[in-house]
This record gives structure tokens, sequence and C-alpha cells, in this order.
């Protein structure tokens, strides 16, 4: 398994334009995009679709890759995650979906293996856990299945402002468990 | 940091994490970003919550992707190189085709045989030598005349510090190196003259093994892929 090191410097690699260590990156970490995006999109083709996509943007972005400081692995993620949101709601504007609710969340747990990772996981659930369920499960819904604030306003059955305030203070909440 | 400072950073970290999970409209965002660029510590306040908020991502399955994303992906990122199938081409052109249309093909796609290693035109034998789940796969062309093994990695590579190695299993024996598979995805091995009458009928393997190769001459690490040789 490729170590946070050899991510980083297949990023930088390609970020010269190596294309050997962008398809070493390809082959390390296309996976866990790959089941990234299905678990937002749940659509395998789409999937698929998207993640050639996720790594085109990789290609062209590899030089700008520490300019917000993320390590390697959250950038590709959030580049992933972003991309598969995007699809969605370009879905969900044409209407050609079943509804939000009818999607299968992802209980698998996969062979993470990463020491530093499972303890990040563990201290986001322990904080996650100080907040009420339906309050954490907003949380999630807008990471994982990209819903917005009317979408979480629909769901909890609250006016849009509402889930707002709702949202915006789980967050500070979350942001002083995870300081802490 | 007075506490004067302190309902300013809340909402800076309430904003980030609102970016963070794509709840900003359209123009909050911009403005976001455009702060971004020029404020080192809502920058970090966004990189604390694209951290923590990937964790979510911890549990969620690794799904291997199909060949043909990566294909595709380099054909549309680099259309410069045309390399992906071509051996799967050939073997079927092969099988169905006279060799003299092959040439045929070969000599109005230049580009096809003017870099790298040139797989052999209508090859007596072929091996799919792939993982059960699809996360390796070479394709072989093996010449008994020639003694010529072509090669050509599909899908999948050595993990980072570690090679592939190549084995010819024939009948009860135990497996014989052919060498480590070179970087590049396609390559030509030589069939060593002793075993050049064996690959037919014989099945390929290939291990995982430390840089180099094996250290005792037998596989030691896994078995990640294998494949049958047959007539082509």
């Amino acid at each position: 398994m490729a170590t946070r090191d050899d991510i980083e410097r297949y990023i930088l690699r390609a970020a010269q334009g190596d294309r050997a260590a962008f398809k070493s990156l390809y082959d390390a970490t296309s996976a866990k995009l790959l089941g990234v995006a299905l678990r937002v999109l749940n659509d395998r083709a789409e999937a698929e679709d998207v993640l050639q996509d996720i790594y085109v943007k990789v290609w062209h972005n590899a030089a700008r890759y520490n300019v917000n400081g993320l390590s390697p692995m959250t950038w590709l993620i959030t580049i992933a995650r972003n991309s598969a949101v995007d699809r969605l709601r370009k879905r969900h504007r044409s209407g050609t979906t079943e509804a939000l609710d009818e999607r299968i969340a992802d209980g698998g747990a996969g062979p993470e293996a990463q020491a530093a990772a499972a303890s990040e996981r563990r201290r986001l659930d322990a904080c996650m856990a100080e907040l009420t369920v339906d309050r954490a499960e907003a949380v999630r819904r807008a990471y994982l299945d990209g819903e917005t604030y009317a979408d979480l306003a629909a769901r909890f059955e609250v006016p849009l402002n509402t889930m707002r305030t709702w949202l915006r203070r789980s967050l500070l909440k979350l942001r002083e468990c995870l300081s802490r | 940091m007075s506490d004067r400072d302190q309902p300013k950073k809340d909402e800076d970290h309430i904003l980030a994490g609102e970016y963070a999970l794509g709840l900003l409209s359209a123009e909050e965002a911009g403005a976001f970003e455009a702060r971004l660029g020029r404020d080192p510590d809502l920058r970090a306040a966004y990189a604390q919550w694209a951290e923590d908020f990937a964790a979510m991502t911890d549990d969620i399955t690794p799904q291997v992707p199909p060949a043909h994303v990566w294909q595709r992906l380099e054909a549309g990122l680099f259309p410069d190189t045309r390399r992906t199938g071509r051996l799967r081409r050939l073997a079927l052109w092969g099988g169905g085709l006279a060799a003299a249309a092959v040439l045929v093909l070969l000599v109005f796609l230049p580009d096809l045989v003017g870099r790298g290693p040139v797989p052999p035109v209508d090859p007596p034998y072929v091996a799919q030598i792939s993982a059960e789940d699809g996360s390796l796969v070479v394709q072989a062309a093996y010449d008994d005349a020639t003694g010529t093994l072509f090669v050509d990695r599909e899908a999948g590579g050595a993990a980072p510090g570690r090679a592939l190695e190549l084995w010819l299993i024939a009948g009860e024996d135990a497996p014989v190196s052919l060498g480590v598979m070179p970087q590049d995805t396609q390559a030509v091995l030589a069939v060593p003259g002793g075993l050049r009458g064996r690959v037919a009928g014989a099945v390929l393997a290939i291990s995982d093994e430390p840089e180099g190769g094996s250290p005792t001459g037998a596989p030691t690490g896994e078995v990640l892929a294998t494949g049958a040789v047959r007539d082509s």
C-alpha cells in the first residue's frame, strides 16, 4: 500500500508532467476515490464516469495541490467528493433520479488500516456523538450525500432558516470539540 | 488573540465548515474563495474541516475501477500515446485475419510501431494473466520460434517499492522465473532456451516481490494473477 509520502511524491511529480507518476497515483488511489464517488452517487456507471473527471482535475491541478495545506489523501478525497456532489446536483436538477432518501447508505467497513486515519475518524465520531442524532445526521448527509440546506430543511421538516441555524451551531460545537 | 476577536473567529470557522460541506450559495462560495486567497487563517480553518470531514470516507469500501476507465482517461489526457489494447486487437486480428492483412494495418498505422516494444504479429500463443478482481491484467503473446514473450500490462502495477515477477509453471514443475516485469507497461522478455518448448500449455503467474525480484528464486510474495497459455 502506498504511503502518504508516496502519494504526495506522485502528485508533485504529476505536477511536473510525469505521466508514470500520475499512473502510479491512479493505481494507488483510484479504488478509494471510486468508492467515494459511488457512495455519493450510488450508481456504478456514473461513478466511473465521474472518476475520469476527478483524475482529469487531479492532473490539471496537481501544481496547486498544497495551496490550501491539505494532506494528499484529503486533497484527493475532497476533489472526488466535490465532483461527485456536483454530478449529483446536476442529476437532481434534470430530475432523472429517485428520491434522496431512497439512496442506500454504504455500511461496509473497508480494510482502511492507517492508524492515523482511524484515530481521526474516532475523534470525528466522538465529536459527532456530542451532537443530537438529527444534527449529526444533517452534517453527514451534507458531506456524504451532498444535501443542500433546502434538502435538509425538507428532510427534517423545518424552515430553511431554522435548518441553517441548526447546522451552523452544530459546526461551531464540532469545531470546539475537535479542537480540544 | 483578544476575546473581542472570538466571534469573528467563530464565524470564520462556521463559514469554512459550510464551504467544505458545499452549503454556501454560489455567490457566498465565490466571496469565500476570494478571501481564502488572501487570509491564511481562513485557509487553515478550511483545511481543518477538509481533514475532519474526509474521515467520514474512512469506512467506505474501495472499488477497483475497470481497466477502461484508465484507458479513456489516458486517451483523453495524452492522445499521443496509443498503446492500450493494441495486443488484444492484434490477437483478434491474428485469429481472424491473414497475417498479411495485419501487416497492411501496421503499414497504415505507422505510429503503432514507431516506439517501444513491438507486439509479435500473429503470435502462436497468447495468455491473459489476470487477477480475479481485475486489479492486475497482463496480456501476453509468445513466439516459440524466437523465444520472445511480449507482455502488455493493461491494468494494475507493482506496489510502491515492490516488483511484479513473472513465473512459468509447466505441468507439475516448480515455478521458474521469467524475470521481473519492467516499469513500462509493454515489454519483451526473452525465454531461456531450455524453457522455450515448455511454454505452450503452461500457466503464467505474477507474484508480488521485493524490488529486483524474489531473492530465493521461488515466489516469496502473494500470487496476484495467473493465466493459461493457449493457442492463439
